[in-house]
């Protein structure tokens, strides 16, 4: 009989403590579980993360299942790969869930293709019945949504995008049990790394508050304005596409599809106007302001309070009204 | 050396986020396919990007042969244009995609690279701008037995294999294959070249081989989609925006200031 388990996935991040959207995932693991009638179990390659046994154990976790292969570490696509296929191999039906990340990206599509089962990435929701699995994904850098079916109880594999619908409460209290599994991680990587990204700084996942520039700001020395406020809130300096292509900042503070996906407490979008590829990567902060010249700005479709002005007098005079204050 | 690059015809993203935005997107009777007529098809601008990379390894080194395939109904143009743009061969694999999950297709573009001779590298767009799945390269890697490396902005030969940097949320990632490699290539790389007036005449009469997809030897079961699409849809924008009006700048700001203290979306309420 096929598995109702649902799996989810978490790879060594490289990064300690618990990634930022282990919280989804758990809730939505807990969800689908519940709708399956299935386990939830919870596979981590390599590292464990601080507290991600306990928040397993709120969210009703069966177990951590934990594969510390030390081959698993690092750039490890090809072990991640083999690993989890086997772990799933003997889990014919079960239901992966991976977060979507930069790197997950690139493993979670060849997990399903060595398993020969379909798979369906940027996921903002999903459920389960009696007949298979219904998805809802983002398309079109995230102006449209696209609808997708599982039918019957074959393995399905799904990467959760960071536009999930906000986690369910946790369920009971305690740690998960941890069960350290061996898997067949395979060959050796056929890719190495030669040279790592140094990232300087906080990272834009993780910032609290974010103030983003765009072309509005007409010339890269106004960025200083940006990195004022961004300062006076103790915040991080996003960018929008159009000036990373332009040389005027490093593509590490891109906000976007091709760029970081953010959650942040307050985004300050200046002088942006509201490319859905750009929007995709800051819609999901608690308060959006948006400070833009043209009244008809798609930003201000999905903001929170909106300014309409030039970000080259209105940015100093938001600095200055936090200092006062 | 062979080079294959993959290539699909989308639609224009830019023509439907405008279609979005004035709430004019027109879905067909299927409920999944957009119909608005006046949507132009191109070739996604991330395959195109592929190419480019093709075409600069070409640039380089004469040995270079690049090849352009693409998968799809009418596919015509867009190979037409990478003709243009340089491609030595152009392939129509005649399948109809819409009975195709993105496995499948992975499997069939996998199954021709290798019935045609292999590749010391196949180049993919990093994601397709409608789906912005980014499944294909990777089921295609698997088939073929390849390493893949994703989101490159460089990819150079070195040794018998390939240099990849690649354009990370942390910086750039150089990374070093030893052996023929799948690569997905990112906007990073750089604007793709324009064909030239000549060019695109002399392309104007080239015709894409046609492949038939029964000749690759796939099972029905390789072929049968494990998930389908079943709607495209619009969400609704959350926004409710609150413009902060009147005064002067300065007054603007203080308003704005004390609204988001007021939502604590910045510290220091008693302020």
């Amino acid at each position: 009989m096929a598995s109702r388990d649902v799996v989810l996935l978490s790879i060594d991040s490289g990064r300690d403590g618990l990634p930022s959207n282990a919280l989804r995932l758990a809730a939505m693991g807990r969800r689908l579980a519940d709708q399956r009638g299935g386990q939830l179990r919870w596979l981590v390659l390599g590292d464990l993360p601080t507290q991600l046994a306990t928040l397993a154990g709120s969210y009703g976790v069966t177990a951590v299942d934990h594969a510390d292969d030390d081959s698993l570490g690092g750039w490890a696509g090809d072990a991640q790969v083999n690993a989890a296929a086997s772990y799933l191999g003997d889990r014919q039906g079960a239901l992966l869930i991976a977060a979507q990340t930069f790197d997950s990206r690139c493993i979670v599509p060849r997990i399903a293709a060595r398993l020969g089962c379909g798979v369906v990435m940027n996921v903002v929701d999903l459920d389960s019945d009696d007949d298979g699995l219904s998805l809802t994904a983002a398309a079109y850098g995230g102006d449209t949504r696209s609808g997708y079916r599982f039918e019957g109880d074959a393995t399905a594999v799904v990467a959760l995008g960071d536009n999930v619908v906000d986690a369910g409460p946790a369920g009971s209290q305690g740690e998960a049990p941890l069960e350290t599994v061996s898997l067949d991680c395979g060959e050796p990587e056929r890719v190495s790394v030669v040279e790592r990204a140094v990232t300087e700084g906080p990272r834009l996942e993780d910032a609290e508050v974010i103030v983003a520039g765009g072309r509005g700001l007409q010339d890269a020395a106004n960025l200083g304005l940006v990195e004022e406020l961004a300062t006076a809130l103790g915040g991080v300096v996003g960018a929008s596409r159009p000036i990373v292509d332009d040389g005027w900042i490093d593509r590490s503070q891109q906000v976007g599809l091709t760029g970081s996906i953010t959650r942040p407490r307050l985004y300050i979008a200046a002088g942006i106007s509201g490319a859905s590829q750009h929007m995709v990567g800051c819609t999901s902060a608690k308060t959006l302001v948006a400070i833009n010249i043209d009244p008809d700005a798609a930003v201000f479709r999905q903001c929170r309070y909106g300014l309409v002005g030039d970000c080259l007098e209105l940015l100093p005079a938001i600095t200055r009204a936090i200092k006062e204050s | 050396m062979r080079v294959v690059v993959c290539a699909r015809e989308v639609l224009d993203p830019d023509a439907v986020s405008n279609y979005v935005l004035e709430g004019k997107l027109e879905i067909g009777e299927d409920g999944r396919s957009v119909v608005n007529a006046s949507i132009p098809r191109l070739m996604n601008a991330y395959d195109e990007q592929a190419l480019e990379a093709a075409l600069r390894l070409k640039d380089n080194d004469e040995s270079v042969t690049v090849d352009v395939v693409s998968l799809g109904s009418d596919s015509a143009d867009i190979l037409k244009h990478a003709a243009a743009m340089g491609a030595d061969g152009i392939f129509h694999l005649a399948a109809d995609p819409a009975g195709l999950d993105c496995s499948a297709i992975g499997r069939l573009l996998g199954a021709w690279v290798g019935s045609s001779g292999g590749a010391q590298l196949v180049l993919c767009g990093r994601q397709a701008s409608d789906d912005d799945q980014g499944v294909v390269p990777a089921v295609l890697a698997e088939a073929l037995s390849l390493p893949l490396v994703t989101i490159a902005r460089d990819v150079a030969v070195a040794g018998d294999g390939w240099r990849v940097i690649r354009a990370t949320p942390d910086g750039d990632e150089t990374v070093q294959v030893d052996c023929s490699a799948v690569v997905t290539i990112s906007n990073e790389l750089g604007d793709p070249r324009y064909p030239t007036m000549s060019n695109k005449m002399k392309a104007r009469r080239r015709t894409a081989e046609t492949v038939e997809p029964s000749s690759l030897g796939l099972s029905a079961d390789e072929l049968a989609p494990r998930v389908v699409m079943t709607s495209t849809s619009v969400p609704e924008l959350h926004g409710q925006c609150e413009f902060i009006e009147g005064g002067s700048v300065d007054e603007q700001a203080a308003a704005l200031v004390a609204r988001l203290r007021q939502d604590e979306a910045i510290a220091g309420g008693s302020a």
